[in-house]
């Protein structure tokens, strides 16, 4: 009798081994693959099938690297290109329609700011310039004269914080100018039939100088890099927690990228294959000066970043772009980005800068 | 006062006789008697409608503030109503509300204008003389069927963004109904009252002014209302889309920044003005069909 | 004078003929005066082409226009773009007018509810159309919900309206009949309430299709892009292609007009036993 309840019970634990096991790999399953990925990108992509090709997102969409990060794990890759920018992946956002954003400090600052619960994962596309260009014949000739203009700008994208801090270092803010808000491509069609003023924008204006329909009047190449845009990489807070894996593949293809494009020997293929947005490489490489293409392909939020930043959340309020204030440490999450840069062993590859901007290592 | 049934709405069945009521008393002479219309009355029924009209969109405020409260919905989407309060007095104290609502209400009353007085030489024109409306009716009619949203991308190319398109498509907005209505309320004037005119030897003018345009008044009027309308939704459209001020603007300010009590806000100073206008335009009506006598 | 049959007959026959002959000259006298005027812009247009009269680039022949039609309809992007916009039309006026149809018919029938939610409903049907977008754009995110409820809104209220106005307007005497024909409620309302409510609901109808296509175009301009006819206009304005503008703008009155038609005809039809009547209640 005691040898069959010995045997039963030897039984039972086995049974129970058994079901731990299967609870585990349950628990794992649920864990496992999202049905898709659905990542945001803030600009609009021409053409069918979309031509997305911009910074390290573009040239991994591009060469199909996020497609094969997730090759046979049963997940759909999903891009969806917002002509509305930042704002309008931010309403995407709150409802649950995209899991991943390429956007803007500033968007994403005011989505945080008003509940959106997002994190961090990577910096992409870091010291952007942003440029200020009139009719040829206008009368305008620094950004004083700005004053009672029209101008045009994005509102809610992340060029409208550096144009604050320009407008403020010239003695203006954005009462004393009329801005119109309008896209990207309105604003150069209504800059060349003078409905405006003046347009701030980024590198694409300097196709209408060369054009001769249009004439740049600031360019903050050169300038303090506080006059520059930041962009970045960030996922909900419920699609991170809920699919960690899925998370680190996104982030490390897209780590492959930046990394393939800093490569001296692809710089060429880099720069073509951004030319294809529509913008001539003399106009990216005039853009770029003499910074790296490592450098604004940097995935790192070194302290730099970081109290770039920071100064972006303080500040915002003053601008009236946001109304609460919140450390931008705690919205980071670096786990991945450092679990990708261990896996590709790329530690060392890109130089950290602290808050002045002064090399924090020197580079590999 | 006999004891003629009273067949009126108020009544309890249809075939039930009025409890007899006794003569109201003589007023004494020279006083003034005010037309019962217009006198306050102490009435059970009104003030009973007035009352009921409460509870609903006191219950909506209170689930909108239970719900922020206890954070049901994420307060991006939806603010809490005293935010949305604040908002309001914010922008009243800075200003900003006024002069956006004056641009805003400049732009609609020099479009609405400009439309419905265009809108009425035309229907009118059409109305009276066969040539003009042969002429001019069937290009009129080409080009209303294209809705005044469907007009702007080709404005916005021709004219630019600034005022003048604005005005422009306002106008056409209202110039629409206005010339339709006030063109079939001429049209619909009964032959019966032409013929009396004529056996009364009325000249032009007079079957004009006496005949022709008191009859076509209901639905000339009602284009006008319309013309308001369509003229409103055609502003908000345009400040929406290309605009740097006005309550539209304010819209989209709001909705970039990601702060929808500025958008709410402004929602309900466009519902505020937009009721106004149209109780204006009621007392407006009510002023001008006084000679009008009302069967009920 | 006795005039014989065959006479008369053929006095008949040229009265007729006669009268045809009037008919056409009239019928031809309104088709040259109507063309009149489109025919002066097309050859003051093709003037201004032709003789260089302007170097603006908004200045397109009209052959350029026929052209780009045919090429969009043959890689079939202006079928889909109007496929499209028809269906989310379609669709929505379908539910807002639904929608209306059942409040219209419920607030006139239950004083109560009217006392309670009437009052509201009209406060609420002041806010212009298109000043919901910006809070539907961030209730609803992307895509072709966000639309669909947008233009379900834009045709719920002008048939909200036309119901209740209607349905409140039989008039009291026609009930009263119907009462003393002792009527069941089901026949009361078939025969006599709606019918008399129809010419006001077959115009919240019209109006409903009316606002829905309007609102078609406006969700297009505001809400994230997709497929449909507004993308298309705006396409065409921001590259400055005038074809493709004018060509939208043909598309969308020629849809506007379909709807019309139909709207007429359906009218026509259904209320065919009203008969021309001059009085109107």
């Amino acid at each position: 009798m005691s040898g069959t309840i010995r045997m039963m019970r030897a039984g039972a634990r086995w049974l129970l081994a058994l079901a731990v096991c299967a609870g585990l790999h349950a628990a794992a399953w649920a864990e496992a693959a999202p049905a898709a990925v659905r990542i945001g990108v803030a600009s609009p992509a021409p053409g069918i099938p979309p031509v997305f090709t911009s910074g390290a997102v573009g040239l991994a969409y591009t060469k199909g690297w996020l497609q094969e990060a997730f090759a046979g794990t049963g997940t759909r890759v999903e891009f969806l290109f917002f002509k509305g920018a930042g704002p309008a992946v931010n309403e995407a956002l709150t409802n649950g329609q995209v899991d991943f954003a390429f956007q803007g400090d500033l968007p994403s600052i005011i989505g945080r700011a008003g509940g959106l619960k997002t994190r961090l994962l990577m910096a992409s596309g870091t010291l952007v310039n942003i440029y200020l260009a009139v009719p040829p014949d206008s009368p305008v000739r620094s950004l004083k004269d700005l004053r009672g203009k029209r101008v045009a700008l994005f509102k809610g994208t992340n060029s409208q914080l550096p144009i604050n801090r320009l407008l403020e270092a010239n003695g203006l803010s954005e009462r004393d100018i009329r801005t119109v808000n309008l896209d990207n491509a309105s604003a150069k069609a209504a800059l060349v039939t003078r409905d405006i003023d003046a347009v701030f924008g980024g590198y694409d204006l300097l196709q209408l100088r060369d054009a001769g329909q249009a004439r740049i009047v600031y360019s903050s190449r050169g300038d303090s890099p506080v006059f520059t845009r930041q962009s970045h990489l960030l996922a909900t807070e419920s699609f991170a927690s809920r699919y960690p894996d899925a998370t680190q593949r996104v982030v490390t293809a897209v780590v492959r990228a930046a990394h393939w494009g800093s490569e001296d020997a692809h710089r060429d293929e880099t720069l073509a294959l951004w030319a294809r947005m529509g913008v001539p490489q003399a106009h990216l490489l005039e853009d770029l000066g003499e910074r790296p293409v490592r450098a604004r392909l940097s995935p790192l939020f070194d302290p730099f970043l970081v109290a770039r930043y920071q100064d972006a959340v303080e500040q915002a309020p003053r601008f009236r772009l946001t109304r609460t204030r919140f450390a931008v440490e705690p919205w980071i999450d670096r786990r991945f980005l450092d679990r990708a840069l261990t896996e590709l062993k790329l530690e060392h590859y890109w130089t950290a800068n602290d808050a002045q901007g002064r090399a924090l290592a020197a580079a590999r | 006062m006999s004891s003629i049934p009273i067949l009126d709405r108020a009544h309890a069945g249809p075939l039930a006789e009025a409890p007899e009521r006794r003569p109201a008393p003589r007023p004494p002479r020279g006083a003034r008697v005010l037309p019962k219309r217009t006198a306050f009355r102490f009435n059970s029924a009104r003030l009973r409608r007035l009352l009921l009209a409460w509870p609903f969109p006191l219950a909506v405020l209170a689930l909108w503030w239970t719900a922020t409260a206890n954070d049901w919905v994420p307060s991006q989407i939806l603010p809490a109503p005293s935010v949305v309060a604040d908002t309001l007095r914010d922008l009243l104290a800075s200003g900003e509300l006024q002069m956006h609502l004056a641009i805003s209400l400049e732009r609609v009353v020099y479009g609405f204008l400009l439309g419905s007085l265009l809108g009425l030489l035309l229907g009118v024109g059409m109305g009276l003389s066969v040539v003009v409306k042969e002429y001019l009716y069937p290009t009129f009619r080409l080009l209303a069927q294209v809705p005044s949203l469907g007009w702007l991308p080709l404005l916005m190319m021709l004219v630019g963004i600034d005022e003048a398109l604005k005005i422009i498509l306002i106008s056409k907005a209202a110039f629409v109904p206005v010339t339709m209505n006030t063109y079939k309320g001429i049209q619909g004037v009964s032959a019966q009252l032409v013929e009396v005119a004529r056996v009364f030897r009325f000249s032009r003018w007079q079957l004009l002014r006496k005949v022709v345009f008191p009859a076509a008044f209901p639905p000339i009027w009602n284009g006008v209302r319309y013309g308001l309308t369509h003229a409103w939704l055609a502003l908000v459209a345009v400040e929406l889309l290309a605009s740097s001020e006005g309550l539209g603007f304010l819209m989209v300010y709001g909705r970039q920044l990601y702060q929808l009590d500025v958008v709410l806000a402004a929602v309900v100073v466009v519902g505020a003005v937009g009721f106004l206008l149209d109780r204006l335009l009621t007392q407006f009506e009510g002023r001008l069909l006084r000679w009008r006598r009302e069967s009920f | 004078m006795t005039t014989s049959f065959q006479d008369v007959a053929s006095g008949t026959a040229a009265w007729h003929r006669q009268e045809r002959r009037q008919r056409r000259h009239v019928q031809w006298r309104q088709f040259r005066r109507g063309i009149a005027l489109p025919a002066l812009v097309f050859a003051l247009w093709w003037a201004a082409y032709a003789f260089h009269w302007t170097d603006s680039r908004l200045f397109v022949p009209l052959g350029e226009v026929w052209e780009t039609a045919v090429r969009l309809l043959r890689n079939g992007y202006l079928q889909t773009s109007l496929a499209a916009s028809l269906y989310r039309m379609l669709l929505g006026f379908a539910i807002g007018s639904v929608a209306g149809l059942a409040f219209g018919t419920v607030l006139a029938l239950s004083r109560l509810f009217d006392n309670v939610v009437g009052p509201t409903l009209h406060a609420v049907k002041q806010v212009s159309l298109l000043a919901w977008i910006p809070l539907i754009s961030v209730w609803f995110g992307l895509g072709d919900p966000a639309k669909i409820v947008f233009l379900s809104l834009a045709a719920f209220f002008p048939m909200f309206l036309n119901t209740f106005e209607g349905i409140r307007s039989v008039p009291r005497e026609f009930t009263e009949v119907a009462r003393v024909l002792t009527f069941s409620r089901w026949q009361l309302w078939r025969r006599v309430v709606l019918p008399a409510a129809s010419p006001s609901i077959f115009t919240g109808i019209y109006l409903a299709l009316i606002y829905s296509w309007l609102a078609t175009l406006g969700a297009e301009y505001l809400l994230s892009a997709g497929a449909g006819i507004g993308n298309l206009l705006t396409d065409g304005r921001e590259h400055f292609w005038m074809d493709q503008v004018l060509l939208g703008v043909v598309v969308v009155g020629a849809v506007g007009f379909a709807l019309n038609w139909i709207a007429a005809h359906l009218e026509a039809r259904l209320l065919r036993w009203r008969g021309k009547s001059i009085a109107r209640y």
